[in-house]
């Protein structure tokens, strides 16, 4: 990762349009960025979908960055897009279901999980049985690498909150991974 | 993990509980934490960042569209003598049939007081919304995989479905 001075001649270059600079910032927070969405969802077509959606963001919004951790600003903007997509995933299941209804069809197999993780990753199974916001501040916290205040802030929670609910998620994964 | 982040949670640790638990509490985290570095996430594969810069600098490459001064006052002078001659003429025309638009927020959300349930309601139509926004500019970029999918009839499509189903809920 570039020093800050570095980082933020990139962030100039990409305020005044330079692709270049752009491309290293999805060089620089690209992988880390496609961890975050990977444990979020588990299903890789989508996590190229959310890390496009990201980027392209970023290339809209670049011009409202004013300064402050420029992670703790980008994985907002990661959070925002992934609960847009779970919003636009439950509103995609209504729909369905209402036309269903409207067809009479015979509901199809077993609901399915919101999250297809990969059978090979363990871990990613196991975080899938946490409850959603646990697991979305755990994988935040890991991915962003960003301070819990910040993480608190970002999250409108108090800090002790935060806290606790990622030492109770934490603990509870690490005995999902042992039983 | 960053080491600076450890020393902050010890602070914290120390600060919102027993200096008993606190060490406990550390050790769960980072054993949670350690958890991560021993199943890393699979990496990007290069060709979607290779991609996704692709993408980018076909965005930062398309002309901004501006319209010319002389066309916004051209617009501008035009609206209003159509809106005089509706005025002058309205006024003998025979009355014509009221014409009523639907709002696009439905109307149910404005006559509830449920607040929560209505901000959900209007999340969805915010993502509905981004959501064809991000269609509409990946077409406009000419994205050929998007276009050569059929995206333009998805987008219709899902224009047609909003009309049509989810706001009458």
């Amino acid at each position: 990762m570039g020093t800050g001075a570095e980082l933020t001649q990139i962030i100039d270059g990409c305020k005044s349009g330079d692709a270049e600079c752009f491309a290293q910032v999805v060089d620089l927070y690209g992988p880390r960025c496609y961890g975050y969405f990977y444990r979020l969802t588990g299903d890789r077509d989508l996590i190229d979908e959310l890390l496009s959606e990201l980027f392209m963001k970023l290339v809209e919004k670049i011009a409202s960055y004013k300064g402050g951790s420029f992670e703790s600003w980008l994985f907002r903007i990661a959070s925002n897009i992934f609960h847009d997509h779970l919003r636009g995933r439950k509103r995609q299941k209504k729909l369905v279901e209402g036309r269903r209804a409207e067809l009479e069809l015979r509901p199809v197999e077993a609901a399915q999980s919101d999250l297809t993780p990969d059978k090979a990753d363990r871990l990613q199974t196991q975080l899938s049985r946490l409850d959603a916001d646990t697991r979305d501040l755990i994988v935040l916290r890991y991915y962003s690498e960003l301070s819990f205040k910040e993480i608190a802030e970002m999250r409108s929670e108090p800090l002790g909150t935060a806290l606790s609910k990622l030492h109770r998620g934490l603990k509870k994964l690490r005995e999902l991974m042992e039983g | 993990m960053r080491d600076r982040n450890y020393d902050e949670l010890r602070e914290l640790l120390t600060r919102f509980t027993d200096s008993s638990d606190a060490g406990s509490t550390e050790r769960d985290i980072r054993a949670g934490d350690s958890l991560f570095d021993m199943h890393p996430a699979p990496q990007a594969a290069p060709e979607t960042l290779a991609t996704i810069k692709r993408r980018i600098s076909v965005r930062l490459g398309m002309p901004r569209r501006h319209t010319h001064p002389l066309y916004r006052y051209v617009g501008a002078a035009a609206a209003v003598i159509a809106m005089a001659l509706i005025g002058f003429f309205g006024r003998s025309a025979p009355e014509q049939p009221r014409v009523s638009y639907a709002s696009l927020i439905p109307a149910a959300i404005w006559d509830s007081d449920d607040l929560v349930s209505d901000d959900a309601e209007l999340a969805y139509f915010r993502s509905e919304l981004r959501h064809i926004e991000t269609q509409m500019q990946a077409l406009e970029a000419g994205d050929g995989e998007l276009v050569a999918a059929g995206s333009l009839d998805e987008v219709e499509l899902e224009l047609i479905r909003i009309d049509t189903q989810f706001w009458k809920e």
